[in-house]
């Protein structure tokens, strides 16, 4: 009997679950460690990105729906259909494009590094200097960093997290002499974080952040692109940019 | 130190409904374990050959690879390629409860076996077939000296759980990950996850310790050491 009532539980979560995602409309799959453009605020997927996609949603007529995914899988995700698309500061590169279309360009994002505020290193002598880089796994910073050592005659060592935020929280632990990343969450760490660091330069040409959405659908994508070019008109636009304090 | 202590409060309600999901992946997946591993241990001792040496192939297989390996091979692997749908969710209590059955098996056959092997041949002599013997003398015994083991389980189990946030499922360490990176307080909240799975581990034993005695036989635990 018990075994019964639990055979029967656990059939009931197994396929209670995928009926619960399977609700209409669309999913984004977004990275929560990534503030400003996406993170969780009170239970709620808030943040940049996801604000500018909720307010697209509801002109283009759509239902919307932000689930917090793993950042290293999230294409994975994307093309095993887990999510719709990915608007969550995701940089178009090359070998991304190869697998997902991405939208017309809506932000730029610029590379940065980043020291402790009593640190007198400068850009030169973090990339040239034998220093140990921290950089979270799985991005575009990453690869940039892991492929310019030799062209560029860098000389680093890198130190993967698993998220930017605790990238600059090992830099202020002193485990690590700079961090690598992207403008938007280094601005945040800086000014909403308060945290003891500061930009000293930058390491690679700035990133276009782009909307992921699969091969196949493009019919999303022509929505996704006239969604964006009606907000980038619309005064929301420049409000979203002064509320997260992340201007171009 | 009031932003402090109003950011925690604010963010606990989210933290603890983590706690909730990563209970119910436990509930899940535990429970799957027994089911597939109770079968496994009886098929390993008292079935056939080919029975024992499949079943001895998929507990080196489970016990082998590291859940993480599994979880994306499921997810993202097999899942896929047989089309089915499956959720985060239901994909890590399936992962977690396949490696727990082979664990789990291996509690019951080590239970199974320090069972005197006269009592099935007993059960014989009585007029009662193997099935029934097992069923109505070895398996009472057996399961009674699982509970340790179990709870042992249990306590892994529940921290192997945190494994399943690389898929997106929002429980517990997940969430207080997401926490940690928009308020930069990590220190802060890990230390609040660790808490909180002490809390669960703690009383998750203290419930199966209740059942252990709840379930011992009167003369018979003493009995069994000698």
């Amino acid at each position: 009997m018990c075994k019964r009532i639990l055979l029967a539980l656990l059939a009931l979560g197994l396929f209670a679950a995928p009926a619960l995602a399977a609700q209409k409309g669309y999913i984004n799959g977004i990275d929560a460690n990534y503030p400003p453009h996406a993170y969780v605020e009170a239970g709620q997927p808030t943040g940049f990105d996801v604000e500018a996609l909720n307010w697209i949603a509801k002109k283009m007529n759509f239902e919307i729906k932000h689930v917090p995914m793993d950042w290293d899988t999230i294409v994975a995700s994307l093309l095993a259909k887990k999510i719709d698309m990915v608007c969550s500061g995701m940089s178009i590169t090359p070998e991304r494009q190869a697998r997902v279309n991405f939208s017309d360009p809506y932000f730029v994002v610029r590379k940065v590094l980043v020291v402790r505020d009593n640190s007198d290193l400068t850009r030169n002598q973090v990339l040239q200097g034998n220093k140990k880089v921290g950089v979270q796994r799985g991005t575009n910073e990453a690869e940039t960093l892991e492929n310019s050592k030799g062209p560029n005659g860098w000389n680093y060592t890198l130190t993967y997290y698993d998220s930017a935020p605790l990238a600059v929280e090992d830099l202020i632990n002193g485990r690590v002499d700079a961090a690598a990343m992207d403008s938007a969450p280094a601005n945040d760490a800086i000014k909403r974080g308060k945290k003891p660091v500061r930009i000293v330069g930058e390491f690679a040409d700035p990133d276009d952040f782009g909307v992921a959405i699969r091969k196949e659908d493009a019919e999303l994508l022509k929505m996704i692109n006239e969604g964006f070019k009606l907000l980038t008109q619309d005064p929301f636009w420049q409000e979203l940019q002064e509320k997260y304090d992340s201007f171009q | 130190m009031w932003e402090y202590l109003s950011s925690l409060a604010g963010e606990l309600p989210y933290i603890l409904q983590g706690s909730l999901t990563t209970l119910l992946v436990v509930f899940f997946a535990l429970g799957l374990g027994l089911i597939f591993g109770l079968p496994l241990a009886l098929g390993q001792i008292y079935g056939p050959l080919a029975l024992n040496r499949l079943v001895r192939i998929y507990v080196w297989f489970f016990r082998g690879t590291p859940i993480l390996v599994l979880l994306y091979l499921f997810y993202f692997g097999l899942f896929i390629a047989l089309n089915l749908d499956v959720s985060a969710f239901a994909s890590s209590c399936i992962v977690l409860g396949l490696t727990s059955a082979a664990y789990q098996s291996q509690i019951f056959r080590g239970a199974l076996e320090s069972l005197p092997h006269g009592q099935l041949k007993a059960a014989r002599a009585l007029g009662m077939s193997d099935t029934e013997g097992i069923r109505h003398i070895i398996l009472p015994q057996a399961l009674r000296l699982s509970i340790p083991g179990w709870s042992n389980e249990y306590s892994i189990l529940l921290k192997d759980s945190a494994l399943v946030h690389v898929l997106g499922v929002p429980e517990l360490m997940a969430r207080s990950h997401y926490v940690a990176s928009r308020t930069t307080w990590h220190f802060t909240y890990y230390i609040l996850a660790g808490i909180l799975y002490l809390i669960i581990t703690v009383l998750g034993l203290r419930l199966l310790r209740s059942l252990e005695t709840k379930t011992r036989l009167p003369g018979y635990a003493a009995l069994s050491h000698e």
